[in-house]
């Protein structure tokens, strides 16, 4: 594979998870927040764990919203957004007061509201969650319907277009991916779901 | 690091204990032998188990067999006691032409020999997934003799199953193992060697199915009663001399190498299977000891060399990279030199041994790997 | 549904690893790669890696090795040993650790729970309480400083306000055992606290397992079983299935 896949460093998370799950494939990959490697790559990932607030906040100092509206909108180039990744790409942000996020996809991300006779479930969203599909994704290809993935998180997407690929549910049903023409994303961790979670890495790569 | 004051064996080695005054328990255990265990009232434990168990028409016992220096004093030792063993060869990973001729003359002795030739499709796949999870090469090898030995015991109604040296009490091991005289289904799991991996965790390997292991899964539980399957460690029972039993096998026609071992200085041992000088050059770079420093050790505590002697042999002979066997090894997976490398590598002990600013592994011409000075052995 | 989670909780002592029984008498299980590598191929969980000599390691916890597990696990790895400031977390999460676990400085100084998660986020943190029941009284103990007058439920209790994600249990008593989890200990957290709490030590077969979560266990870590016994990941979590508790059992695909 001679393409070059951009993984973005804005200071949010753990790469070395993400880089190695990419490693296993033999690809060319390169974490960066250089705008000029970013508009080399062929495609994109935006990975990430923390605060909306802090993600926003780290891709505007680096400068890199024109850049990825550049390389995904523009020129369409394949887009993975993992967990914060996904969400920073939704229209609003709903942590600690509302935060404008990149814009791409008309959705707000929300805490979950569990309810009182929901006590044994809890927040942060954490462990083994089952995703059923629904609608076809490339992405899931050889992968059985409510596979386990890992999920951590105490926020989710609240879509307001038709684009939820596969659903979750943790006291509410919720989105836990999507695709927008050339934009995946995964509010799991594929990096961290073993081999179902490589399979949509390997999957990601042969488009 | 340290190393046991009487023997050479380094604190590297895992579950290895040093008492107060830095004696490895190894080398406590061979006092043991020496002074404090009734070897002839264990050798009346011995005789009065096997006549309990003497209860099939044909057989009064199995062992497991390579024809190498154990196994034969194994039978010849079984013979002599008026036994009537049925003797079961799992196939080693790739036979040398040496092991073949010692397996006969084991057969000639006068013994009824099985000789299982596994499937060989699935027994590669097993071996070349273990290299890499396990990081031993002959993980499979140590299963497939554990589980089928017992596994034709209880098929065939054999009670008793003899087994050699007991490696805990001659090589050191976790105290919960020295006073086990059997070898059952829990000793397996517990001091087998397999290293937290069960056959049913390689299903799916390379499409392997559990029928494919059916042979490696061990015999259930009702079985192994319903047989009243007991394995006994003959090296519990009968002080255990490594250099008496080679003279004794060769005594019967056992044949040693005219060279040295690949991976060490002694010519008598894993004659059988070039896998196994891979799989002793592995324990090296995981562990910074390998069979070199095996042999010297229980030497030095059978009283054959002294210390010094073992110092020499240790620095001169342990961790030379066994080239001819990594050659069948890789004629036999179809592993790359790169790819094996590559493996051997992630196990490499970063504590022992140099790398250069890369993180890369420093080699002497000669391909062996240079210890830091304060894991050189004196 | 979200799955019960199976972890294999294992010591860093000395550059292998090892467990222990009663928090003494340690035996290796293995070497840290393949280790890491056979957990990686049997679908466990999550992993969870203690160095226990951390503390005493004038260089603090082993990044080397905990690199070298990083690398094999993909699946979320735990690690905890001897953490005292912001930037041993840093560095552990740096070497591909998704979690780290805190013990004596939790109970030294609780706010640094606080700053921590507000660093990190409190899914990353978690804190690890150790018990031994003294006559019917359940009390934190810490290896260094010996029983505590501490209740641990309480001191839970804490940690979770001040930030922590999920709190890792184990009781000292049962632990290297193989005799079960210590059920009354789980009772006393059921469905008390909001964020996980994972209860360690005692399993020795997969009913233990069953036991311990219909006693109100979120998720159970063990180690014995894992090394020294035939029972494999996927047979406690067969068995946790056939007992109706959700747990996940991948598929296998190529």
């Amino acid at each position: 594979m001679s393409e070059l896949i951009a993984i973005i460093d804005y200071n949010m998370c753990n790469l070395r998870s993400v880089e190695k799950s990419f490693r296993k494939f033999n690809c060319q990959i390169i974490t960066t927040n250089d705008i000029k490697i970013i508009s080399k790559a062929d495609k994109i990932i935006l990975p990430g764990v923390g605060s909306f607030k802090d993600g926003m906040k780290e891709l505007r100092k680096l400068h890199l919203i024109d850049t990825l509206n550049e390389s995904v909108i523009r020129d369409k180039k394949p887009f993975l957004g993992i967990c914060l990744g996904m969400q920073l790409i939704a229209k609003r942000g709903q942590e600690n007061g509302e935060t404008n996020g990149i814009g791409w996809i008309d959705a707000d991300v929300v805490r979950f509201n569990l309810n009182d006779n929901q006590k044994n479930l809890k927040v942060p969203h954490v462990g083994w969650n089952s995703v059923k599909y629904k609608k076809n994704c490339l992405l899931y290809n050889d992968i059985p319907d409510n596979s386990d993935f890992y999920f951590v998180h105490s926020y989710h997407y609240k879509v307001h277009e038709d684009i939820t690929t596969g659903e979750t549910k943790h006291g509410e049903v919720f989105t836990s991916s999507i695709q927008k023409n050339n934009i995946f994303g995964f509010q799991f961790h594929p990096e961290k779901s073993q081999a179902m979670g490589l399979k949509i890495i390997s999957n990601f790569l042969n488009l | 690091m340290k190393v046991c004051i009487k023997c050479v064996m380094p604190n590297t080695k895992p579950d290895l204990h040093f008492d107060d005054h830095g004696i490895c328990d190894a080398c406590r255990s061979q006092t043991d032998k020496n002074q404090f265990i009734d070897w002839k009232a264990r050798e009346i434990d011995f005789i009065k188990l096997v006549n309990e168990n003497r209860i099939h028409p044909d057989y009064d016992c199995v062992i497991g067999v390579s024809g190498g220096k154990d196994s034969t004093f194994q039978v010849l030792k079984v013979l002599e006691l008026g036994l009537n063993p049925l003797c079961i060869c799992f196939e080693p990973t790739i036979p040398t032409k040496i092991g073949r001729k010692n397996l006969d003359n084991l057969n000639n002795l006068g013994v009824d020999l099985i000789h299982i030739k596994r499937n060989p499709v699935v027994y590669k796949k097993l071996a070349k997934e273990a290299l890499i999870r396990t990081g031993d090469n002959e993980w499979q090898n140590h299963l497939g003799i554990f589980t089928t030995v017992p596994k034709f015991a209880a098929k065939f109604n054999i009670p008793l199953v003899i087994w050699g040296e007991s490696p805990q009490i001659e090589y050191g091991g976790p105290a919960a193992s020295k006073s086990r005289n059997n070898l059952d289904r829990q000793w397996l799991e517990e001091f087998g060697g397999l290293l937290g991996n069960r056959i049913s965790d390689m299903i799916g390997v390379d499409g392997l199915t559990k029928k494919d292991l059916s042979l490696y899964t061990y015999v259930s539980d009702e079985e192994i009663n319903r047989a009243g399957v007991t394995g006994l460690f003959l090296g519990y029972y009968f002080k255990w001399d490594l250099r008496e039993v080679v003279s004794k096998s060769r005594e019967y026609g056992f044949n040693h190498q005219d060279r040295p071992v690949e991976t060490t200085y002694e010519n008598f041992e894993n004659l059988d299977c070039y896998s196994n000088h891979v799989h002793d050059y592995l324990k090296y770079v995981k562990y910074g000891f390998g069979r070199a420093t095996d042999n010297a050790c229980l030497d030095i505590r059978l009283g054959y060399i002294n210390r010094e002697q073992g110092v020499r042999l240790v620095n001169k002979y342990d961790g030379r990279y066994p080239s001819k066997a990594v050659k069948k090894y890789l004629e036999y997976t179809g592993f790359s030199q790169k790819e094996f490398d590559n493996i051997v590598d992630s196990y490499t002990n970063k504590r022992i041994f140099v790398q250069d600013e890369n993180g890369n592994f420093i080699r002497d011409i000669d391909n062996s790997l240079v210890r830091k000075k304060e894991f050189i052995v004196e | 549904m979200l799955k019960h989670r199976v972890i294999p909780c294992v010591l860093l002592k000395d550059w292998q690893l090892v467990k222990s029984i009663n928090f003494q008498s340690y035996r290796t299980i293995g070497h840290p790669t393949s280790t890491a590598r056979i957990y990686n191929s049997r679908n466990v969980d999550e992993l969870i890696v203690l160095d226990i000599d951390a503390s005493q390691n004038i260089g603090g916890i082993n990044l080397e090795i905990i690199r070298d597990i990083a690398d094999e696990c993909f699946m979320p790895l735990t690690v905890g040993g001897g953490i005292r400031t912001i930037n041993d977390i840093h560095k552990i999460l740096d070497t591909g650790a998704d979690k780290i676990c805190i013990n004596s400085i939790a109970i030294d100084n609780i706010k640094f729970i606080e700053r921590a998660s507000s660093v990190f986020g409190s899914q990353c943190i978690v804190c690890s309480i150790d018990v031994k029941k003294i006559g019917d009284t359940f009390k934190v103990f810490n290896k260094s400083k010996g029983i505590l007058d501490l209740d641990p439920f309480e001191l839970a209790r804490q940690y979770q306000e001040y930030g922590a994600g999920e709190v890792l249990l184990t009781s000292v008593d049962c632990e290297g055992v193989a005799e079960g989890y210590d059920i009354d200990l789980i009772k006393l957290f059921k469905n008390k606290l909001n964020i996980p709490v994972i209860f360690n030590g005692g399993m020795g077969s997969p009913m233990h397992a069953v036991e311990a979560i219909q006693n109100g266990a979120d998720a159970i870590a063990a180690a014995y079983i894992f090394h020294f016994s035939r029972f494999t990941p996927n047979d406690i979590k067969l068995a946790l299935n056939e007992n109706e508790i959700p747990s996940r059992i991948p598929m296998i695909i190529n």
